[in-house]
């Protein structure tokens, strides 16, 4: 019986210490990913990096409802998605983790290897709270056979506002397609007001929507709809813009790198193209939204090993797997040394579209796409609003803008 | 008979039930109260505000549409929902072919998810979707339409005299002949319509943005006489239900009675079944108002599509208060609109007792 006692203590201890070795890592992130971030976890970090098991937990509900749940239930995973939309209110918490010890010990990654703008885009006074994944930003993608089928030279960088709504103009050709799938769309719309001169808000912490130039962003933004040329998703029919151009039922719209994979998988016979959006007039001011998403990890990440979470965060930004993210035509990654990846050098349309996104990124005029303090979900509301009643002719662009001027003033003063 | 022991025993049936509701209800009942006079974020208390959040809830734009389309929606949709319920169940009562199918057709939209429900909800009201194209054809094609049962009317009243000539007692709208009538009509208008005898509208487009608009009826908004219809053509089938069980309970004497004493159908329904239904009707109206006074989902929904000002509601506003504005979470002020919510309800469904539909039977 004692010899049995101590056969099975033994056991006991050896089941314990094993157990101890293999640190399980919670990684949650949207769902949409499950495909390819278990496909990177089992090739790359699982079974990898030794002692590490990465467990994936898509999030199905409002990502930022889940992270401010989580954090203030303290029940947060080891590694989370941040947004740069919502990142700074999720920083204010004060329970998001800073990175810049963990990268300062690290023998294989440092600041210098991240892309600059993305690395600033995550620093909050003077700290880096999450590395990016990968980012994107908003480019014109045109559909080539309907402008050669209308005799319209295709859209092109040194467009401006005016001769691209020609262009539009003179392609749309309903019922079998429009010029444009446009929505009232703060996203899409915003950077066009910005390059127009409008601030993200007036010096004294006012909205910006009733200056002069809000209004000209606003008039330009919706005169594609107005004047019949255009038209938004849901009169198409689907439920994106992105949608309506895979669909062949706009030749033009506007939308990120995002847009490279349903094309590839749902009519990679496309005949398309990508170039910048176009400047306010010609050599003028052009914007942009820099989209990016980060990992970052909680103060005290649950697994208790901040250590192990980090070199899994490190790993997972590795050049290593950024390549093949890339060129699985994914997402476009956030490493320095991929600039000059072989990937950018190929001619193929889906290559030369992500190597435009990229590109436009770094043009000037494009700002991080965040909302500070404000609240994304108010800024852009207000301004959605606004669009939707000037394309549906229900308010002047004057009207609809100083009304969104107000909602948004009453908002910030609450 | 009561033994030693029996109130134990009762206890631990109780137990579980008693335990979910102390940690899911009474738990949270209590932190809510607490949060109701704090300035809390889901991070850090930063001070105890007393009243204010109370106070400062009535001067928030958002909040007092809430209340105000909370209160209206309320109104609205359980007196709509309650008729018609009443309506369908006294339909699918009687013996009629199909009945089974007809029951089960009516309940279809009460079990299918609400979420699922309203997003092909948003694709009916789309600004081209299916509610605009059959208004479409509607505004085109009424002159025919008109026509139609114009000729209609027309032949059946030929038919009517021409048989009562011939000694037929046929009522006016006997079935076979309203047949034969409606075929005719048909028939004519489509000929009219062909010959360009009658010219439809032709090229007359209806696009109402019923979601993605500011404009209002009756100064209720677009948007929430949407949510309304949506909700009242789910709900009542539910609702059916309940009063389909509340009809099979009334004796058939009193049918009988009533018959002997040459009541009018129409005086069966008012003075033997509303009356035998009061139990049922109470258990419907309080569901309906509970229900509709704290709608969240559809509002949700149609949040994405439609300006937020024309669809919050106040069970809305605390979730926007929480997680809707992209900014740190105003739980305090949220805690405080959920209060004034539960309260609300409580002081509706007492009102409504006072106002006479109690729970009491007619046989009281």
């Amino acid at each position: 019986m004692r010899k049995f006692l101590v056969v099975f203590c033994l056991i006991a201890v050896a089941a314990l210490g094993f157990a101890q070795e293999t640190v399980t890592i919670r990684l949650a992130g949207y769902s949409a990913d499950t495909p390819l971030m278990q496909d990177v976890l089992a090739r790359f970090v699982n079974g990898v990096i030794p002692g590490v098991q990465v467990v994936w937990e898509p999030i199905t509900e409002d990502y930022l409802a889940f992270v401010l749940r989580t954090l203030s239930a303290g029940t947060a995973p080891d590694i989370l998605y941040i947004d740069l939309y919502w990142a700074k209110t999720v920083v204010e918490t004060g329970l998001i983790q800073p990175l810049d010890d963990f990268i300062a010990a690290s023998p294989i990654i440092s600041r210098e290897d991240l892309i600059p703008v993305l690395a600033d885009a995550f620093t909050f006074d003077g700290k880096l709270y999450a590395i990016s994944k990968d980012f994107n930003s908003l480019v014109v993608f045109y559909n080539k056979d309907m402008f050669d089928a209308m005799g319209v030279p295709y859209p092109n960088a040194d467009d401006t506002w005016a001769t691209f709504l020609d262009k539009i103009a003179r392609v749309s050709n309903p019922p079998d397609w429009y010029g444009a799938s446009i929505n009232p769309d703060a996203a899409r719309f915003l950077p066009f007001a910005f390059a127009a001169g409008m601030p993200f808000l007036k010096e004294d912490g006012t909205a910006p929507f009733d200056l002069p130039a809000a209004k000209m962003g606003a008039d330009w933004y919706t005169a594609f709809n107005r004047a019949g040329i255009a038209a938004t998703s849901a009169d198409i029919g689907v439920g994106w813009s992105g949608a309506a151009f895979i669909a062949e039922k706009a030749a033009v719209c506007f939308e990120g790198g995002w847009l490279i994979p349903p094309i590839r998988n749902e009519n990679p016979t496309l005949n398309f193209g990508a170039t910048y959006l176009p400047s306010v007039w010609q050599g003028g001011p052009r914007g942009n939204y820099l989209f990016t998403v980060g990992y970052g990890m909680p103060v005290n990440p649950p697994s208790g090993r901040p250590d192990l979470v980090f070199k899994v965060i490190e790993t997972l930004t590795s050049p290593e797997i950024q390549t093949y993210i890339l060129e699985s035509g994914h997402a476009i990654p956030s490493r320095q040394a991929l600039l000059d990846s072989p990937f950018f050098q190929q001619q193929d349309p889906f290559a030369l579209a992500t190597k435009t996104v990229f590109e436009a990124t770094g043009l000037p005029g494009t700002v991080p796409f965040s909302f500070g303090d404000v609240g994304g979900g108010n800024y852009m509301g207000a301004v959605n609003e606004a669009l939707t009643l000037i394309m549906q002719g229900e308010a002047t662009v004057e009207e609809a803008m100083n009304a969104a001027a107000d909602n948004l003033d009453q908002k910030i003063g609450q | 008979m009561k033994r030693k022991g029996d109130g134990v025993a009762a206890f631990l049936f109780l137990l579980p039930l008693l335990f979910t509701l102390t940690i899911a209800f009474l738990y949270a009942f209590v932190r809510t109260v607490y949060f109701s006079f704090t300035d809390y974020n889901l991070f850090k208390i930063t001070e105890f505000v007393g009243l204010r959040n109370y106070l400062s809830l009535f001067k928030e734009q958002f909040f007092v549409l809430g209340l105000i389309h909370s209160l209206v929606y309320a109104g609205i949709v359980t007196a709509s929902q309650t008729f018609l319920a009443l309506l369908l169940a006294i339909v699918a009562n009687q013996k009629i072919r199909g009945l089974t199918f007809f029951r089960a057709a009516y309940y279809v939209p009460s079990i299918a998810s609400s979420v699922a429900i309203t997003t092909i909800f948003i694709w009916l009201v789309n600004r081209r979707g299916t509610v605009n194209w059959l208004l479409e054809l509607l505004v085109q094609y009424w002159p025919l339409i008109v026509a139609a049962l114009g000729i209609t009317a027309l032949a059946q009243a030929l038919q009517v005299v021409w048989e009562r000539r011939h000694g037929l007692p046929v009522r006016a709208l006997d079935p076979v002949l309203l047949g034969i009538s409606f075929l005719v009509g048909s028939v004519a208008a489509v000929i009219l319509g062909r010959t360009g005898l009658i010219q439809p509208n032709s090229g007359v487009e209806v696009a109402i943005p019923w979601l993605t608009t500011r404009k209002t009826f009756l100064g209720i908004p677009l948007p929430l006489l949407s949510i309304m219809m949506l909700n009242i053509w789910t709900t009542t089938p539910t609702m059916m239900i309940l009063f389909l069980a509340g009809l099979q309970d009334i004796p058939r004497e009193l049918y009988e009675v009533a018959d002997i004493d040459g009541a009018s159908p129409w005086q069966k329904l008012r003075f033997v079944t509303v009356p035998a239904l009061r139990p049922v009707m109470f258990l419907v109206i309080t569901l309906g108002l509970i229900g509709t006074i704290q709608m969240f989902d559809q509002a949700a929904i149609t949040a994405g599509i439609a300006p937020l000002e024309s669809v919050i509601t106040l069970a809305y506003y605390v979730y926007w208060a929480v997680f809707g504005a992209g900014t740190l979470p105003k739980v305090g002020m949220a805690s405080a609109a959920a209060l004034v919510l539960a309260a609300l309800t409580l002081a509706v469904v007492l009102l409504q007792r006072k106002l006479g539909f109690s729970e009491k039977g007619w046989y009281s």
